[in-house]
């Protein structure tokens, strides 16, 4: 059972469009794997299209004088020419989409649909810990694939900024609960947690800023934190 | 949300009355609107239907450019969003599936996916397109399917986990379909037999499910 899911908040604004490519591809992802979720992401949807699109929509626009077709004017705009334009081109058909699989430590792992073409890059880590960057828009958040092996464990830490882990695959558990795929967890600047896993796991991870490891010998780790995140 | 709108609208135009008598009427309109735009998109999906087309177009392009006026706060980048909305309607009408939603729902998604993406590139100066990975509109039913047989080979894993006895009638009744009476016939065990052993079975599969996605 997943237990821990986006807020409603931020369901809305992702289906307005308004999250960054992070974090609609975390909670994209999270509704492919969560149902309650991709319910709600359609309610929302249809909501917002109905703002947006529906008939009471554009009242500040006047409809009623919307020519017909040879002399299409809107809000004075000549729509003619690029109706025409469009009409002149042939169907296109679907694209199939096929997930795409990445390998790391010779396991392969199906993603989800919204990191598709967003994984050309490599692997990078130490010891039971991999990383592949992903690339994100916004300046001080970071987008990542992070594979922790059978075993693992990130030192105890906190974040400067928010943290959204949603797990794609395995298990691990952290000072607050236990884990499985498709949960979506979101940490602030106020919590620590020490993330360990017993089987292995794949996350996908955005950090709204870098990491500051709190523990011990883990100070020393630091820099890991730039890496890993 | 809506009535502050429509209430702030009805300040701004002074045509109160007006809006009043439309509201009542609202629901019963916006459904014949709904149908109508679905009747419209279906004639240009199986006749490419250029009359119904344009009907379409001078429904949305409007309401598309504002949205874009708004998002984008450029004229320009606005009319690219009609033109690139409006040419995936035109491309793709075959590809909508009225059993996932209505008309503007479609059309609102690959407007906010192509959106999403004219943002990027305008905010960040990215050139590559996320939006329909992230928001799905045209998927492959086959692609689904696969992921029902995902669950199901999962499932399938755990069953056959079972103990032998009870690994049969549970597949009998799940997968063959079977009564629990067929069943008892087939196998020639007493129907309370039959009864016990799905009920084992199924406890069974219960905890290894909730071991393994607990």
């Amino acid at each position: 059972m997943i237990k821990f899911h986006p807020k409603d908040e931020m369901l809305k604004q992702h289906a307005n469009g308004q999250l960054h490519l992070g974090l609609a591809t975390a909670v994209s992802a999270h509704c492919e794997l969560c149902s309650v979720c991709r319910d709600k992401l359609k309610q929302y949807t249809a909501a917002q299209a109905e703002q947006h699109l529906g008939e009471q929509s554009n009242d500040d626009i006047q409809t009623e004088n919307v020519a017909t077709l040879g002399n299409l004017s809107i809000a004075n705009i000549d729509f003619s020419d690029m109706l025409k334009q469009i009409t002149q081109l042939a169907p296109v058909e679907a694209t199939e989409s096929q997930r795409t699989i990445v390998e790391v430590k010779g396991t392969q792992y199906a993603l989800p649909r919204a990191l598709t073409n967003q994984v050309n890059h490599n692997w990078s880590g130490f010891g039971k810990i991999s990383r592949m960057r992903l690339n994100a828009d916004e300046n001080n958040s970071r987008a990542s694939l992070l594979h922790i092996d059978a075993d693992g464990e990130i030192p105890e830490h906190s974040h400067t900024g928010r943290e959204i882990t949603l797990l794609l695959e395995g298990n691990f558990e952290d000072e607050f609960s236990q884990y499985v795929p498709g949960d979506f967890i979101e940490l602030d600047a106020n919590h620590q947690h020490s993330p360990k896993t017993i089987n292995g796991c794949l996350c996908y991870t955005v950090v709204d800023a870098p990491l500051h490891f709190t523990k011990g010998i883990s100070k020393i780790l630091n820099p890991i934190g730039e890496l890993i995140y | 949300m809506q009535n502050i709108q429509s209430q702030s609208h009805q300040s701004r135009y002074d045509k109160a009355y007006v809006r009043q008598n439309k509201q009542t009427m609202d629901d019963s309109k916006s459904t014949q609107l709904l149908t109508e735009l679905k009747e419209q998109l279906v004639k240009v999906a199986n006749q490419r239907d250029k009359q119904a087309y344009a009907e379409l177009f001078s429904y949305f392009a409007p309401k598309i450019l504002n949205f874009g006026n708004q998002k984008l706060s450029s004229q320009g980048l606005a009319m690219d969003l009609v033109q690139e909305t409006m040419t995936t309607v035109w491309t793709k009408a075959h590809l909508f599936d009225a059993d996932k939603g209505s008309v503007t729902t479609w059309v609102f998604t690959i407007m906010r996916n192509r959106c999403f993406d004219m943002l990027r590139k305008v905010q960040h100066n990215k050139e590559d397109t996320f939006g329909d990975d992230i928001w799905p509109v045209f998927e492959s039913p086959q692609a689904e399917e696969q992921e029902d047989h995902i669950l199901t080979a999962k499932m399938l894993k755990h069953v056959d986990a079972l103990p032998p006895l009870q690994r049969q009638v549970v597949k009998g009744i799940y997968l063959q379909e079977l009564s629990q009476q067929e069943l008892s016939t087939k196998l020639s065990v007493p129907l309370g037999t039959i009864k016990s052993r799905l009920r084992l079975g199924l406890v069974k599969l219960r905890s290894i499910l909730e071991k393994h996605y607990d």
